[in-house]
């Protein structure tokens, strides 16, 4: 084989191979977040709190750069189950002496875990933080801390 | 007297609580849309907050940004990145305002009604003045609130300057908002 066939085929792989994995990276799958394992478990009103006494540490601690944000595990009380515009269900775990809660969305594929969860139940959901809870002055009520792509993980 | 003044007072501060119309929304749905000849982008977000108070006009939405959800894991990455909206440092996004024609959106009377809306809008750790029409649709006790408008990127210091978002990104995205009260 000659010197330049070879540089020829060489070149060919190596732009095969940087097409494979800018392929790879452009068409990513989003995160299975079910699938990741858990970062923090806490109880509702332990990760509320810590957001309420310092959310700019709190967000430096769950919050990822890319959006790829911590995975909680949250027990709590359930408060309300209502449905979004996306039809996902939506739990919020709040006892009744926090000034805040969990508001956690589920998704298609896990909506129906959800089915025989009932208000006053205690459950554990995983999912991934959102957003922290804080009081806001102009909503002048206090935001709850938002977990997405949820599934039941006891009950 | 003493006590029938208190039960006066008491009263009174009921009645005013009650006509304090503050309505809440978590039931919300916002939109991005970007469109280029390269691709269209699309991103949704159902977790948003709202407060409506119907007596003052006063509007509030306040934004998770973490929330929104791409087609692909990249583009959500991208758009999250300091690079372009930097929610790890500005995770929440706020409009504040206020409705300016109060008198013609009579929220106690079924019917659709145009709202000019005015205030500050804040994204990205940015705040610029903002002037929308806003659609509500009142049904019995229910508020429906829609709009749609367009958003200039780089009033918001969100820019790539160079690369593939750079050309794939609409320098102008139309955002569609609607509310549940």
């Amino acid at each position: 084989m000659s010197i330049t066939k070879k540089i020829v085929i060489g070149l060919g792989i190596v732009i095969i191979i940087i097409g494979i994995i800018g392929a790879m990276m452009f068409f990513k799958p989003q995160r299975d977040v079910q699938n990741t394992k858990t970062d923090f478990s806490y109880q509702a009103s332990e990760i509320v709190n810590e957001y309420l006494t310092d959310s700019n540490k709190a967000n430096n601690k769950y919050l990822d750069e890319e959006g790829n944000s911590k995975v909680l595990e949250i027990e709590g009380l359930v408060a309300k189950i209502s449905e979004d515009f996306n039809n996902q269900k939506v739990i919020l775990l709040k006892s009744a002496t926090d000034k805040a809660g969990v508001s956690c969305t589920f998704t298609q594929d896990t909506n129906e875990h959800t089915l025989n969860i009932k208000t006053g139940d205690k459950i554990t959901v995983k999912g991934v933080i959102r957003s922290g809870a804080a009081f806001d002055a102009d909503l002048d009520m206090y935001e709850n801390v938002i977990l997405e792509k949820c599934d039941i993980i006891s009950k | 007297m003493k006590k029938s003044f208190l039960t006066i007072v008491a009263l009174v501060a009921i009645t005013v609580s009650s006509f304090a119309q503050k309505q809440v929304s978590s039931k919300t749905h916002m939109k991005f849309f970007s469109t280029t000849p390269a691709e269209d982008i699309e991103a949704n977000n159902y977790k948003a907050v709202s407060t409506l108070d119907t007596s003052t006009g006063d509007l509030v939405f306040s934004v998770p940004m973490q929330s929104f959800e791409f087609e692909k894991a990249l583009m959500q990455e991208h758009f999250n990145s300091k690079k372009f909206l930097n929610t790890k440092a500005n995770p929440k996004a706020k409009l504040k305002a206020k409705i300016i024609n109060l008198g013609n959106v009579k929220f106690n009377t079924d019917g659709s009604y145009t709202a000019n809306v005015e205030g500050d809008l804040t994204i990205n750790g940015v705040t610029k003045p903002i002037k929308e029409k806003v659609t509500f649709k009142i049904e019995g006790e229910k508020i429906n609130l829609t709009s749609k408008f367009n958003l200039t990127l780089a009033d918001y210091e969100v820019a790539f300057k160079k690369g593939k978002p750079s050309t794939n990104i609409a320098k102008t995205v139309e955002v569609t908002v609607e509310a549940n009260f």
